[in-house]
């Protein structure tokens, strides 16, 4: 107690006292004011206690705000295609009963609200995949990477009929990660060097792997002859709907590289690109955790 | 809607363009003119329960097919489905879900409660068509069902 009478909180150390001999002697004692201390530490428990808090009621409202977005997505799919399947619908029985009182333009009109209403078509698939990609929990799971690209290739071997195309694939590693949204990357990259490569004969894409000296991280490439990109655009190339190139050029949404980009960060990887307008373009991604090479094939 | 006589199929919509769709796309393929549509939940039960403003139908003439969305007023489709198929003689006609929804969920939770297809509207119009005829082709020519004495 203080000669105030307040009361504070001391921590004491005793230490024998010994003489000449050895024998303990009698004892002295250290005493310490160590209220500060005590307030200090009840400071920090305070303070965590309200972290603990607050991390709790931020993932709840996380959770919220996801259940909206699920809600919200599911709306859109459903609520959305409806009235396009009227247009299409219509449209489709207009021409195709009443044909003979149409001008070639009113043809040619018509033929553009189709399109329209199927690229929104297209628009809302690919946007739904892109919401449906932050929801599913990520499973990962080792795998060979090349059996990953093989299955990319079945899905897109209807694009490749009819062309001449070189398609060369690498040594690749294993790496861990999630099988069918690896395959949804090579799908999409892939995908995008055969339809930005089609005035190419032949149009040449090369699926590769290295190990970058630096970070010692296993980069995947997708490299292709096509037309080809002006680096000042790179930074738009993985946004949501950003395009580079003109709509009637080349078909798609510009969700296609939002899509990789979110897979791949999901997977705590970086994906970026380097290309030169008419000398084809790089996509490269790397996918965080460990890889590691399988004995090249005999 | 349908002239006396037994309804062959019942198409269970509430959206006007799909119902104008499927009658048209029925019609070019000369399957049935014995069609009734119900534009919510609630009225579908009542046609196949003859309550309501059915009242007066015999519960023996059942469709041989239901088509049935599953967005709905009133009922929605899961719950048509699931007192359907709750219901010892309505449980026999055969149901196909003929939805905008592709969601698993509601995939799962159709066949759970025993629902005989789950068909998912297509956007583009040539599908739809193919879709709707396959459909029929199906269930109205191709597969066998209960006669309406069975149960």
């Amino acid at each position: 107690m203080r000669k105030d009478g307040s009361r504070l909180d001391v921590s004491i150390t005793i230490s024998p006292l010994r003489d000449l001999s050895g024998t303990v002697v009698g004892a002295s004692a250290i005493t310490r004011d160590i209220s500060e201390q005590k307030r200090a530490d009840e400071e920090i428990r305070k303070l965590n206690a309200g972290l603990e808090q607050r991390i709790g009621e931020r993932t709840a409202a996380l959770e919220a705000s996801n259940q909206e977005l699920e809600a919200f997505s599911y709306s859109v799919s459903h609520d959305l295609r409806a009235p396009l399947r009227a247009i299409n619908g219509f449209v489709e029985l207009v021409v195709q009963e009443h044909a003979a009182q149409l001008a070639p333009e009113g043809r040619r009109y018509l033929d553009r609200v189709a399109a329209g209403a199927r690229q929104m078509g297209q628009l809302i698939d690919d946007l739904l995949a892109f919401s449906r990609l932050g929801r599913t929990p990520l499973e990962k799971r080792n795998v060979a990477a090349v059996e990953v690209v093989e299955r990319a290739l079945e899905q897109l071997r209807p694009l490749m009929e009819d062309r001449a195309v070189e398609l060369t694939v690498g040594d690749l590693p294993m790496c861990t990660c999630s099988p069918s949204l690896l395959e949804q990357v090579f799908v999409n990259l892939i995908g995008n060097a055969l339809k930005y490569s089609r005035g190419r004969e032949p149009a040449r894409i090369d699926v590769s792997a290295r190990v970058d000296p630096v970070s010692n991280e296993t980069v995947f490439a997708v490299r292709d002859n096509g037309v080809g990109f002006d680096m000042q655009y790179a930074e738009k190339l993985f946004g949501v709907f950003q395009r580079l190139h003109r709509a009637e050029d080349y078909e798609g949404t510009g969700v296609g590289l939002a899509i990789v980009q979110r897979i791949v960060h999901r997977h705590g990887g970086r994906v970026w690109a380097q290309a030169e307008p008419e000398k084809g373009a790089t996509f490269c991604f790397t996918l965080g955790g460990t890889t590691e090479w399988l004995p090249a094939a005999a | 809607m349908a002239p006396s006589g037994s309804i062959e199929l019942l198409l269970v919509e509430d959206n006007p363009d799909d119902v104008e769709l499927t009658l048209h796309t029925f019609e070019d393929f000369k399957f049935t003119n014995r069609i009734h549509v119900a534009r919510d939940g609630a009225e579908a039960l009542d046609f196949i329960f003859c309550r309501g403003r059915y009242a007066s139908r015999n519960i023996q003439d059942r469709p041989r097919v239901i088509l049935l969305d599953i967005k709905l007023p009133k009922v929605d489709g899961l719950e048509v489905l699931r007192q359907l198929k709750a219901d010892p003689a309505a449980r026999l006609i055969p149901v196909v879900m003929l939805t905008s929804s592709q969601e698993e969920r509601d995939v799962v939770e159709s066949y759970r409660l025993g629902v005989n297809s789950y068909i998912t509207k297509p956007v583009s119009f040539d599908q739809f068509v193919a879709a709707v005829r396959s459909l029929g082709m199906y269930w109205l020519l191709l597969n066998k069902h209960p006669s309406s004495h069975a149960a």
